[in-house]
């Protein structure tokens, strides 16, 4: 850690992790009310438990970010913050309001909260993901502006870097597309189509720009890789996310009453999206390959090596399984949508944050370069763990998904939904139990921090 | 003359090459497999086309990316300003080809033309409009070969850069060489 | 230096019969001939200007390995498709 104010980092990947823990907890519950329909009911419905594990999930991912941001944007500009005091303010707002609005979830049901926050007076809410009553959703925006500007004034007074840059890009991406939960027009039409812009325009688009950029930097830092290099390879892997991810936001459009060329546009170019996928993980392979020196911290390494891997598994080949609309027109809204969003998300997001968290936590915390051996191999373990069950979380909804598709809707007698939902429970039963060994994973992450803190360092062999 | 392991220019370039001639070549199959459902109506619209102003487009291409390989012969005999001359002219050669296009483009949105009035005409404007993009993107790049090119920033020892924006330049020739017969002769 | 010879020359070559061939295509083009033999042949020598520009303007000539072919393999894929879905109602 070179300058002082990248230590705001830490208060945000502490919250992240703290949020990250709600996150699967309430996808456990959710999990086994799959299995046992009134479980937990009254007290936490299933539509509420879904809303707290999708919201928690993007509000954890968006600490991630910021503390991602706040990190590696001052010492990538050679410059002190600009405002540290904002952005500790605002991380006290953003979390507060967070709260707020999970408290709001499951305190009140959701017309009573949609009424408390005067949802009439500016109609947000009611929409997937974006459930998010007006007052918090204005209060994001007032975050997200005052980040982007904190950050923005950073670049500016500092060295200008292509990491930087297209971090900032993808922000600012994040930050404008956002505004379209906002625009809630009569027509449902409209409605779902410009829902996906903040939806579909966030995950396979900007985020994708943040993930390469906070890549990148732990690549540079953590290979000695010359930069040159690496901004070329993040510069292809952009365009081509840019030119796959912005017109295959037609595989949303396919069945919305969007005219019929998205059918094509749509399958083509979201076919493509693995592309930048694939392209990511052949080069964060290539750049530890070619390795100017060994860095002690081996976890950071596998982290990012490790979100390089499942980002095209869970993101491109899993993505690509349904994205065809002569597919898609079997699997829309079926458990594979369910295993592709799992996998993706922790492929692509999750782990580049962990990564983040991974590398740059032991310098906030007073280390030199890494943690100690005990608390590194804790942590391996737990990536392991995590990444193994999520793995199996993907195939065994992958499985229920392909045999719902059949029962519902491909065999010659399609069964109702609810009787599916049955004759699928096996799965859900196998997704729950490897989504408590996911837990365990989580715990053990924990854990790492904590442990081997008073012994050395972790060292390496000297480089080649 | 000693045969080389890599592709001239910068193997990033070449690579991002790869996976655009992908994309195209996903579009065109669909085209043509499309097409098979549907002969006819293919066969009546085609005929709406303008294959005069394709003729002049392909000429225009091919006259530009013939200009990019003098550019870079120039520099490899260490003539900056020779190079950039011959990058004007072939970025002239690019313009000729993004206005011939838009009068296309005028003519049959004159005519209420849009992605919906039918199969054929969602094809032909999707896949035209996604190479003009392409056209675009290829004569930013060599306009900032160019400007370097200008300022000195090539030699015969150090030409990398001209010869990845011309690969990529040649690359979108190429799959206008496949694009005109396809979508404006076969049938 | 020989470049003149190696490397201009040829490709001034290579120009001109791309002219050519484009000409050829038009031509086939606007008197509206039709059918499956025509439409193959053209997309021959769509197929053959590809190679000519892959080889000589790209370069892959005086390139070994993958990157050799990797423009022909491209357009024997592309081409071969194409053929297929001509055939298909030929």
């Amino acid at each position: 850690m070179k300058y002082e104010s990248q230590k705001v980092a830490k208060l945000y990947f502490i919250a992240a992790i703290g949020l990250f823990v709600g996150q699967i907890l309430f996808g456990l519950i959710m999990g086994a009310q799959y299995v046992i329909g009134d479980f937990m009911f009254p007290e936490i419905p299933f539509n509420v438990a879904r809303m707290v594990h999708t919201n928690l999930l993007i509000v954890w991912l968006l600490f991630g970010f910021m503390g991602a941001a706040y990190y590696l944007v001052p010492e990538e500009a050679e410059t002190e913050l600009f405002a540290p005091w904002l952005a500790n303010l605002m991380f006290w707002i953003f979390l507060v309001a967070g709260a707020a609005t999970i408290l709001g979830y499951l305190l009140v049901p959701y017309a009573t909260l949609a009424e408390l926050t005067m949802n009439d007076m500016l109609p947000t809410m009611g929409r997937e993901f974006l459930e998010q009553p007006t007052i918090t959703k204005i209060g994001i925006v007032i975050v997200a502006l005052s980040f982007l500007f904190n950050i923005g004034m950073t670049i500016l007074k500092g060295r200008k870097t292509v990491v930087n840059l297209v971090l900032l890009m993808g922000l600012t991406g994040l930050a404008v597309f956002f505004l379209f939960a906002f625009y809630n027009p009569t027509n449902l039409v409209m409605d779902k189509y410009y829902w996906w812009w903040v939806v579909h325009l966030w995950v396979e688009g900007v985020w994708e720009l943040i993930l390469g950029a906070i890549l990148a930097f732990i690549l540079i830092k953590t290979t000695g890789v010359d930069r040159e290099v690496i901004e070329k390879w993040l510069y292809i892997i952009i365009a081509m996310t840019l030119i796959t991810g912005i017109i295959g936001t037609g595989h949303h459009y396919y069945w919305i009453g969007a005219p019929e060329f998205w059918q094509w546009w749509g399958s083509i170019f979201s076919a493509m999206e693995p592309i930048p996928f694939f392209m990511m993980t052949v080069y964060a392979f290539n750049m530890v390959n070619k390795r100017r020196r060994n860095h002690p911290n081996k976890a950071a390494v596998l982290w990012a090596l490790g979100t390089a891997v499942m980002a095209f598994l869970g993101a491109g080949v899993w993505g690509f399984l349904h994205t065809l609309a002569p597919v898609n027109y079997y699997t829309h809204g079926t458990q594979i949508t369910a295993a592709h969003g799992h996998m993706a998300f922790y492929g692509a997001y999750v782990m580049i944050v962990l990564a983040m968290i991974s590398y740059a936590m032991p310098l906030m915390r007073g280390r030199e370069a890494c943690n100690s051996a005990r608390s590194q191999s804790m942590e391996m373990w737990s990536f392991w763990l995590m990444t193994i069950s999520m793995v199996f979380i993907t195939l065994f909804l992958t499985g229920a998904g392909i045999l719902q598709v059949y029962l519902q809707r491909f065999s010659d007698n399609p069964m109702d939904f609810m009787v599916v939902q049955d004759k699928i429970a096996l799965f859900y039963w196998l997704r729950e139990i490897a989504g408590l060994i996911f837990l365990v994973g989580l715990v053990l992450y924990i854990a790492s921090f904590f442990v081997g803190k008073s012994e050395p360092e972790a060292t390496v062999e000297l480089a080649k | 003359m000693e045969k080389s392991k890599w592709p001239p220019g910068d193997l990033v370039i070449w690579i991002f090459i790869m996976a655009e001639l992908l994309v195209f070549g996903v579009f065109f199959s669909a085209y043509a497999f499309t097409r098979a459902n549907h002969v006819e109506l293919f066969n009546t619209y085609q005929l709406t086309l303008d294959r005069n102003a394709a003729l002049i487009n392909t000429l225009a291409l091919i006259t530009s990316s013939y200009f990019v390989v003098r550019a870079v012969a120039a520099i490899r005999n260490d003539n900056s300003q020779r190079c950039f001359h011959w990058l004007l002219a072939a970025l002239f050669m690019g313009v000729v080809f993004l206005v011939v296009k838009g009068a296309e483009y005028q003519h049959h949105f004159a005519h209420g033309v849009n992605l919906s009035t039918n199969t054929f005409y969602m094809f032909y404007l999707s896949l035209t409009f996604f190479h003009f993009l392409h056209v675009i993107l290829g004569m930013v790049i060599l306009i900032a070969v160019a400007l370097k090119a200008k300022a000195g920033g090539y030699s015969a020892s150090e030409y990398t850069g001209v010869e990845t924006g011309a690969s990529y330049w040649h690359m979108v020739d190429l799959v206008w060489m496949v694009l005109f017969p396809l979508v404006y002769v076969m049938r | 230096m020989t470049d003149k010879n190696v490397f201009i020359r040829p490709c001034t070559w290579i120009y001109l019969l791309l002219m050519a061939l484009t000409f050829v295509t038009w031509f086939i083009g606007t008197m509206q001939f039709s059918g499956l033999q025509i439409s193959l042949m053209v997309l021959g020598f769509a197929l053959l200007k590809g190679q000519l520009i892959g080889d000589y303007f790209m370069g892959l000539k005086q390139v070994s390995g993958f990157w050799r072919w990797a423009i022909t393999i491209w357009l024997l894929l592309v081409g071969s498709l194409i053929t297929f879905a001509f055939n298909l109602t030929a």
